[in-house]
């Protein structure tokens, strides 16, 4: 219905998208070489060309001749060999100025001594364009020569000099340049990469809503943008990293890429192709890795520098995105880059103006009486929406902030602002300056040093594994084998042979701790999802590495893995040395899997203590001890707050000394001026009747779903939709699960129902980008059940 | 009270820091505008090319100039050596005055013990910052820099770090990382704390079984001869934990802030030895040749 406003919405996006993409691969050209010039996506090099073509072109016909003289064979005699003219009295200026007289055609040659004429007589006919066309390639021959003398590469100056050579033919010949040889011509691969990127988006997005989908199809067109200017490493420094085989064939598409794409950036005599459109998935896969690293890398320098609605997009889905392009690269069976790809569902299937248009279809149909069949824009209808809403209830926005605070705070919560502002004092960057260490207090978490050198990129953690089916990789194979030498040292009283057979074999996985490239730990363990869990049977890290977290670090990431993977309970025989660890990481000898599940599956080791650990899908365990720290700050903070208010010191307690063993807290001197109440009296403002208080939440709950922005909180959000969700969101709600919850008298008291309404906006809001639609609705609806619920008298007016 | 004072005196040694690196700045400036002369009298010297009594008088007076310019700052740089070594000093006896008092500074709520991880970075914080040892020219190192051991008559103060030979429960022997209670002089034992406090263990020992850690880092750039050689055997820190083992050198650093590279003696590998593993400075002291072997 709103097909070209919705398609003038999107372009400024693409826009953006592009500028983002040209930005950066613009900078990138410190992070490849030193060299002179080559990955400048062009810009400078590529306007200074053109400019420098443009004054050669505007040299009167004489200067020309003289110029495209230098490049001409003499026609003298057939005994002459001399392949340019060479001025008898090399101008002290450069030849460019155009002020300078040009040289007469009697001139002779001091290399044949023909005259000028005698070098240019073929190009006496010549029209001015053809001129105009030679001179062109004049201008890239010289530049390419000054590129074959900076370049210090070997093979890029090989290449260099090819095509230095390829032009001057041309010029001698006044032909075409064509790149000859073995390196066939373009497109090198079908599909290709572009092809395969978009194919990918399809394959893994298209079920996703439409503004996801959106933001999948701007990053892709992002990073094929910067695949176009990216600067490839050069055959020997991927020698360095690959093996041979592959070597050799990246030579060739390096040589093509150079030839094809990246010269004629700046040397437009050369026919000029987009990386993406020419190679397919065996460049993708051999470049992938590095420009993967290299590209996060920049854009975590850059961030300052990016714009910041741009910031989210890319620090937070960026990685993802890659990640999840990476398995298909490098995956057995992918799809996508089959040549017949196409996605069985068709809706959705074109990425582009319809996937901004379904938004607004969505957010128009609750409104629907009002807008249905009008052909109303999203920005149009944006402001519609939100009109409908302030005139309905004008005052709101200014009354709602000042009672928000009250009214929470009687319900013994905290208001927002204060958290905020606490939030803000303990993470003020201020209190953090001075090194590092000393950050450390005595009671640092057993995990943070690790956690932040994770951060880093310090350490890293993979689960990997041998398997017997598909040749695993050089890298996999080597970590084995670093994993198998750390058990056996750390390990001394389990047999060599054992450990390795373990480890090693396909149905057996183990977390890796990696530093320097180095195996330094982990966790070898072996899932059995039909009994529904896993065996840890080695766990260690090497000895000079002990005592920093690791293991802590290790154990969690374990944790993650199996809540990601379904399963959640941890098996293990500890030795006497290994209990200690165990019950550290939340192991204990109290094993609640019944003995039928976990019999015949573990190994048996005689000595040891069978201990197990129940995981909590709704823990995030890397990050645990760590919002227990931020939690204890606040709560610090939040008591200092409190009483620097009060600033009264009573007498300590002595009743306990002479003997009393229990006190009404009421009676404590100072505690009521804190603001404690007694539960009793709180409990009696609540609702007695429960039922009063049910079909109230009933009857609010059914104004919230009917409200016109409480479209994207009607159910649970689908991981299928958002791959990551559940992983940035710990506890998620909807209004479906709320009013089951509510059906199953859950909400006992409106605390709770308030609660979990609350989180709903929270968590929509640190999904999602700020200014996104979904945090405009969850805008609207806070509002608006604020309004219900004072309107009801549930919370204080 | 002691406390507060300190405290005190700790400010004012911060402030005179602070002063004396402001000075050392403009210290720098002056003498830069010297240097800046010198440089362009050689240059001048070079076009004419000739060296005249007159340079000759030029060059000498800037050159005096340049020294004594060069001292100043140098002696500047020293007095800030020594407040921080004031400062540091004030900071030990503080510590050692809370934990005689068993009083914890931390205003968190007391720990039974420090987690282990927090005390080895504290260990490896503590080699980073001991200071570095620079010698007046042609002075040569004193003992206790780097690898000069320390006269046969001294004796450990309190607070020192030390290797202690100990016996474990098992009644193995043990060089492990202790700090210095105090010394008798009729007995001529040392009391020894085990660093690691879960250890909890005071230790009686005569001085042969205390070997004084190094107070200052010997520059390999100045002062190499203070330094372990490659191949010598040592007793070094076995890294994140508290006790000593044989090693041999396999590189001595190369920087003021590098750290030794050494092969543990460890009989789980078949060469019989660890592969290089990086100690610092501060935890490499002579091995004496013992019997066994």
């Amino acid at each position: 219905m709103a097909d070209s406003a919705a398609q003038a919405s999107m372009q400024p996006r693409l826009q953006q998208a592009q500028s983002g993409g040209a930005a950066g691969s613009n900078t990138n050209t410190g992070s490849g070489s030193g060299s002179s010039d080559p990955a400048r996506p062009g810009l400078s090099q590529q306007q200074w060309a053109s400019q420098k073509k443009a004054q050669v072109r505007a040299f009167p016909r004489a200067k020309k001749l003289e110029k495209l003289g230098v490049f001409s064979a003499c026609k003298a005699n057939d005994a002459c060999k001399c392949n340019g003219w060479k001025n008898p009295h090399p101008p002290t200026a450069t030849r460019m100025e155009p002020q300078q007289q040009a040289a007469s055609l009697t001139e002779p040659c001091r290399s044949c001594n023909h005259t000028l004429a005698e070098h240019v007589s073929h190009l006496e006919n010549v029209s001015e364009e053809e001129m105009n066309r030679l001179l062109g390639m004049v201008v890239d021959v010289e530049n390419l020569f000054m590129s074959v003398h900076k370049e210090e590469d070997t093979d890029t100056k090989q290449v260099y000099f090819y095509l230095f050579k390829l032009l001057r033919k041309c010029i001698l010949q006044m032909g075409k340049p064509v790149v000859e040889g073995s390196l066939g011509s373009p497109p090198f691969e079908k599909p290709n990469i572009e092809q395969g990127v978009l194919n990918f988006v399809q394959y893994k997005f298209s079920h996703l809503a439409p503004k996801e989908r959106q933001t999948m199809y701007e990053l892709s067109k992002m990073f094929l943008l910067c695949l176009n200017y990216w600067k490839l490493e050069t055959p020997s420094q991927f020698r360095q990293r690959a093996q041979k085989d592959d070597a050799s064939a990246y030579k060739v598409d390096y040589t093509r890429w150079l030839c094809y794409c990246h010269v004629p950036q700046s040397n437009d005599s050369l026919p000029r192709y987009e990386t993406c459109q020419v190679f397919g998935r065996s460049l993708l896969k051999s470049i992938f890795t590095v420009t993967r690293r290299q590209l996060l890398e920049k854009f975590r320098v850059e961030k300052d520098k990016l714009p910041p609605e741009k910031r989210t997009l890319i620090l937070t889905h960026f990685p993802k995105f890659l990640s999840m392009l990476e398995e298909e690269i490098y995956g057995e069976n992918s799809p996508i880059w089959e040549a017949d790809f196409t996605m069985p569902a068709t809706e959705g299937a074109q990425l582009g103006h319809q996937t901004v248009l379904s938004p607004v279809a969505v957010s128009g149909s609750p409104l629907g009486k009002a807008n249905a069949g009008t052909a109303m824009g999203c920005v149009s209808l944006d402001t519609v929406s939100s009109e409908v809403l302030t005139g309905e209830k004008r005052k709101l926005p200014e009354a709602l902030t000042l009672e928000d605070a009250k009214r929470i705070r009687v319900m013994g919560d905290i208001p927002m602002e204060l958290v905020n502002e606490v939030m803000m004092t303990i993470t003020d960057p201020a209190a953090m300056l001075g090194p590092e260490t000393s950050l450390l207090s005595a009671n640092a978490a057993r995990d943070e040093t690790a956690r932040l050198e994770e951060r880093r990129g310090i350490i890293e953690f993979h689960v990997i594994g041998n398997s017997l089916s598909q040749k695993s990789n050089k890298k996999i194979l080597m970590w084995l084998v670093g994993l198998q030498n750390v058990f056996s040292h750390q390990l001394p009283r389990m047999p060599k042979e054992y450990i390795t057979r373990l480890v090693f074999d396909p149905k057996h996985k183990t977390l890796a701790l990696i530093k320097d490239g180095r195996v330094i730990g982990g966790i070898c363990f072996r899932m059995f999802p039909t009994q529904g869990f896993t065996e840890i049977v080695f766990c260690a890290v090497t000895s000079n590495e002990q005592v920093k977290g690791y293991g802590t670090h290790l154990m969690n990431h374990l944790k993650e893995y199996h809540i990601k993977h379904g399963i959640l309970y941890f098996l293990t025989y500890a030795d006497e040395y290994a209990i200690g660890y165990f019950k550290k990481q939340g192991f204990s000898k109290d094993i609640k899997v019944p003995k039928s599940r976990y019999l015949g599956y573990i190994k048996d080791y005689e000595g040891a203590t069978l201990m197990e650990c129940e995981l909590n899908p709704r823990i995030p365990y890397t990050e645990l001890s760590h919002i227990i720290k931020r939690q204890k700050e606040i709560i610090k903070k939040l008591i200092e707050r409190k009483q620097s208010q009060i600033r009264k010191v009573y007498p300590g307690l002595t009743c306990f000394k002479e003997g009393v063993r229990q006190i009404p807290v009421e009676s404590i001197p100072g505690i009521r001026e804190t603001g404690w109440k007694p539960s009793s009296k709180e409990k009696g403002k609540d609702l007695k009747d429960p039922d009063l208080l049910y079909n109230m939440l009933k009857n609010l709950l059914a104004q919230i779903k009917t409200h016109p922005d409480a479209w994207p909180f009607m159910e649970p959000v689908k991981k299928s939709e958002a791959p990551d969700y559940y992983e940035i969101i710990r506890f998620p709600i909807d209004l479906k699960t709320m009013t089951e919850r509510l059906k199953n008298r859950y909400y006992v008291t409106k605390k709770l129902f308030i609660a979990d309404l609350q989180r709903i906006i929270t968590n929509c809001r640190e999904y999602n980008p700020p200014d996104s639609e979904y945090c405009k609705c969850a805008n609207t609806l806070e509002k608006f059940f604020y309004f219900k619920l004072k309107e009801s008298g549930l919370i204080d007016k | 009270m002691a406390l507060v004072s300190a405290d005190t005196k700790i400010a004012e040694l911060l402030t005179e820091l602070h002063q004396l690196i402001k000075q050392t700045q403009e210290e720098r400036s002056r003498s830069e505008h010297n240097l800046l002369n010198i440089q362009k009298t050689h240059e001048r010297m070079q076009t004419e090319n000739k060296t005249s009594p007159y340079y000759r008088t030029k060059l000498r007076g800037l050159y005096t100039t340049a020294k004594a310019d060069a001292e100043a700052e140098c002696s500047i740089l020293r007095h800030a050596l020594d407040k921080i070594a004031e400062i540091k000093s004030l900071l030990e006896e503080r510590r050692i005055a809370a934990k005689m008092a068993g009083v914890y500074s931390d205003s968190d709520p007391p720990r039974k013990t420090m987690r282990r991880g927090v005390l080895m970075t504290l260990l490896q914080q503590s080699a980073m910052t001991l200071p570095l040892w620079i010698g007046k020219p042609g002075e040569s190192p004193p003992p206790l820099c780097g690898a000069i051991p320390a006269s046969s008559d001294y004796v450990a103060k309190q607070g020192d770090k030390v290797a202690a030979r100990v016996k474990a429960v098992d009644g193995d022997e043990q060089w492990i990382l202790a700090e210095v209670v105090s010394y008798s002089h009729s007995t001529n034992k040392y009391e020894v704390d085990d660093i690691d406090e879960e250890g909890k263990e005071r230790h009686t020992l005569s001085r042969r079984r205390i070997i004084p850690l190094p107070q200052w880092k010997a520059n390999p750039e100045t002062d190499p001869e203070a330094l372990f050689s490659k191949d010598q055997l040592v007793l070094a820190l076995y890294p994140q934990t508290t006790c000593f083992y044989r090693a041999l050198i396999h590189t001595p650093p190369h920087r003021p802030q590098d750290d030794y590279s050494v092969l543990f003696e460890d009989t789980s590998y078949a060469d019989g030895y660890s592969p290089p593993l990086n100690v610092a400075q501060r935890y490499v002291v002579a091995c004496k040749e013992n019997k066994k072997k």
